[in-house]
């Protein structure tokens, strides 16, 4: 009797152990491999850079994908080519840049990815120990990046401020321009209160603005998530040294706005994003996908705190200070 | 009674330790407002690690675009001027931080100028030469927008 029990058990067991490579078997059918592409514009950097960049970032971020046998199986491959997909088109190695200024940002989100711990990614490091970054890591590509920023403009980049300086003609309402997203451009900003200001390392300086929506959510400290209407203007300036060593805003330089609507941009955390550069205000983007492959990126990884949002005030000032500087 | 004064006294004890022990309880994230003022320029001084707006009305604009550097009648400015630190989100950013002073610039319709500044630290009660901070308000020169 017991035997007979034990025999239908293994039976079962086999059927079992059967049925799951069957599935395996089946699941590989619909195991398309990723699409290789060719190395157009491999990054330039100091050997030790590219070594930490090639060891722990390469294999998503770029076109030498150097996958495991296990990266290839399906079900695990098909969440590996959507990892990969997507990290080629926030930031590719293998397609790089040849602006001075560009590799300088891109490194600066590098340093910043890496420092937060938020790259790269907890579950790929899981299964690929050895892509892990260490302190030293980071410290090298620290070094790296803050080198970069005593670099001066190309003659070509000074050229093309002053053909943007010669043009420079009132736009008027009517034709404000709009971005691939449908967000228009508006000059209703200029009447907002100002949140912060803010500098960055490519030598800008820059005042933010908040509608209403957005000025009560920080003062309530109400803004995971923002409520729906919120919206943000960063006006962007370079900055000009004036005869008394201070820094004031010289020459315009963009206006980038996040417009916080979570039924439309359900792609990029509820935000949309626009930027306007110039005086003649050129939208940026092609498609309406813009920000997916790239504001939000550095948005979604470094500013979840405060929802998605850069240059939030600090929480810094005691409510009794304000009231007696502003009686 | 000896002992139940020794307990509260021990109890007061922690609870004033506790306070002591979180001192940024009653921090908030301000919004500065000009009131019927609007911004009109900025600036940043890397030595003191400070950064300003410029906030006045429509009067305060047109002197500053005339370039006369003279307040003209029923103008009025404000000048906020702010702490700035590393951003803590950002390595390569800095965000601006506590609030240390409001100056008022006010004229009235005979042109006559008032000026004070209200500083959140007593420290910072120096007296400055208000010619100099009067001149150095008429400096500024609106921001270029499209």
């Amino acid at each position: 009797m017991d035997s007979v029990k034990k025999k239908r058990n293994v039976n079962l067991i086999a059927i079992v152990f059967l049925a799951i490579l069957g599935i395996f078997g089946i699941l590989q059918l619909f195991n398309k491999p990723l699409e290789g592409k060719p190395v157009a514009k491999k990054i330039e950097a100091p050997r030790e850079v590219l070594a930490i960049l090639e060891n722990s970032c390469f294999a998503c971020h770029s076109n030498e994908q150097k996958l495991s046998w296990y990266d290839k199986i399906a079900p695990i491959s098909w969440s590996v080519d959507k990892d990969i997909k997507r990290a080629r088109e926030v930031l590719n190695f293998s397609e790089w840049t040849d602006s001075p200024g560009e590799h300088k940002g891109r490194m600066y989100a590098i340093l910043n990815m890496m420092q937060s711990g938020k790259m790269p990614l907890h579950e790929y490091t899981l299964l690929h120990p050895s892509a892990k970054i260490t302190p030293e890591n980071i410290e090298t590509i620290r070094k790296y990046t803050l080198s970069l920023s005593g670099v001066a403009p190309t003659k070509k980049e000074m050229k093309d401020i002053h053909q943007n300086a010669e043009k420079s003609e009132k736009i008027t309402p009517s034709k404000f321009p709009v971005s691939p997203n449908s967000i228009k451009y508006t000059d209703e900003y200029k009447k907002w209160k100002v949140i912060s200001m803010s500098t960055l390392f490519d030598n800008s300086i820059r005042v933010i603005y908040g509608n209403d929506i957005a000025v009560k959510a920080i003062e309530t400290e109400n803004f995971h998530p923002w409520p729906n209407g919120s919206v943000v203007v960063k006006s962007v300036w370079k900055q000009e040294k004036s005869a008394n060593g201070e820094i004031r805003a010289g020459e315009f330089v963009n206006a980038q706005f996040m417009v916080k609507d979570s039924k439309k941009y359900t792609d990029t955390e509820g935000w949309g994003f626009a930027k306007f550069s110039g005086n003649d205000l050129h939208p940026t983007g092609k498609t309406a996908s813009f920000a997916k492959e790239s504001c939000i990126a550095c948005h979604r990884q470094l500013a979840e705190k405060t929802g998605y949002l850069f240059d939030v005030p600090m929480k810094v000032n005691t409510e009794r200070l304000i009231k007696n500087l502003q009686k | 009674m000896k002992k139940i004064f020794l307990i509260i006294i021990s109890i007061c004890a922690i609870f004033t330790a506790c306070n002591i022990d979180e001192p940024d309880k009653d921090l908030k994230r301000i919004v500065f407002d000009p009131g019927n003022l609007q911004f009109i320029s900025t600036s940043l001084n890397p030595t003191k690690e400070t950064s300003s707006a410029l906030y006045g009305n429509q009067e305060a604009l047109k002197s500053l675009t005339n370039e006369n550097h003279q307040p003209d009648p029923n103008s009025e400015f404000k000048l906020v001027t702010w702490k700035y630190h590393k951003n803590p989100q950002y390595i390569g950013g800095t965000i601006t931080g506590e609030l240390l002073s409001i100056e008022t610039l006010s004229v009235d319709k005979s042109g006559n100028i008032s000026y004070r500044i209200q500083n959140s630290s007593e420290k910072e009660k120096i007296q400055q030469n208000q010619e100099e901070r009067i001149q150095y308000i008429m400096s500024y020169k609106p921001v270029i927008r499209p």
